[in-house]
């Protein structure tokens, strides 16, 4: 991967606040390289050494992906990036940033401290026909809305779900979001509800630089 | 080159039953082709699968093996999509 006097690729996590310093994650990345922090004025890209190609989909890459995250946001705040952002060299990597920083900038404001949750409601298989849909989903929505900060309708890939939706919330919330989220659960107890988080707030934080289609710095 | 073909004569208002019988075909083969090869159905395909197991409704091994399908395809109809598959191109055109 690395050739001896030749600079490798850095594939890019995500962006936290800047820490002053180098900060170490461990060696927690694709091929077991280590992810450490840069720095670009108040930001720092979570990045580590990588081979510089395309990235294919899979369920083992994306999780590690979605783990580095995590585990940055245990203690940052974070700007999630997009799955199989890599650049050819730091200063690559730097430019892409300045040309961001703006829009960085606003979205860390909108996401500072806060985290995504995501709600589905989805239809036993046997209700498939029922005709409660539009109430059920009135209901969650009213409630989750006055406990969230922004919320976000997703695509509803399947006939069986009734809502799919993401919420920011603040981190000193978290609870009192999740005993709303329970208490619906209970109203609702025919239904299957999935409740999962917290997440980097992916789909509150949309920024695509130097990207020739969508999958850019998101 | 030019070429007179079941398009121009559409335009003029002229119909022949077999070139007709040609384009209701070629429309039917079109319409399944976008069906079975459209990205995005796959995609959401994919995702249903996921969200069926972890609702406890497929095992792993089930997801798995699903999962292991839908992604082929779906690198098909990329590849497809690519390729501009399903378009009709005029070869001896001069475009």
């Amino acid at each position: 991967m690395n050739t001896v006097g030749q600079e490798s690729g850095r594939y890019v996590y995500c962006m936290i606040k800047s820490q002053g310093e180098k900060k170490s994650f461990g060696n927690i990345g694709f091929a077991g390289e280590e992810v450490y922090t840069l720095e670009y004025r108040d930001f720092a890209p979570v990045v580590s050494n990588a081979a510089v190609k395309k990235y294919e989909v899979s369920d083992e890459d994306v999780e590690l992906h979605r783990r580095v995250e995590e585990q940055v946001m245990k203690e940052h705040s974070v700007l999630p990036v997009a799955y199989g952002m890599v650049f050819k060299n730091k200063k690559l990597l730097l430019f892409a940033m300045s040309a961001g920083y703006k829009a960085m900038k606003k979205a860390m404001n909108e996401v500072d401290n806060r985290v995504e949750l995501g709600v589905k409601v989805f239809l036993p298989k046997e209700a498939a026909a029922w005709d409660g849909k539009e109430k059920c989903k009135s209901d969650f929505m009213e409630a989750l809305k006055k406990k969230a900060v922004q919320s976000k309708e997703l695509k509803l890939f399947s006939d069986r779900l009734v809502l799919n939706t993401s919420f920011l919330v603040d981190k000193d919330k978290i609870d009192d979001f999740s005993g709303e989220v329970g208490q619906l659960g209970n109203k609702y107890a025919n239904l299957k509800l999935q409740y999962s988080g917290p997440w980097p707030p992916y789909n509150f934080v949309d920024i695509q630089i130097l990207s020739r289609r969508k999958g850019g710095f998101r | 080159m030019f070429i007179i073909d079941d398009i121009l004569l559409r335009q003029m208002g002229i119909t022949i039953p077999g070139l007709d019988l040609i384009w209701t075909l070629e429309q039917i083969r079109g319409f399944a082709h976008r069906e079975m090869y459209n990205p995005e159905k796959i995609k959401n395909r994919i995702k249903e699968n996921r969200l069926l197991f972890e609702l406890g409704e497929m095992t792993i091994d089930e997801y798995e093996k699903n999962n292991a399908e839908l992604l082929q395809e779906l690198k098909l109809a990329e590849l497809g999509a690519e390729m501009n598959l399903g378009v009709r191109t005029d070869i001896l055109g001069a475009r």
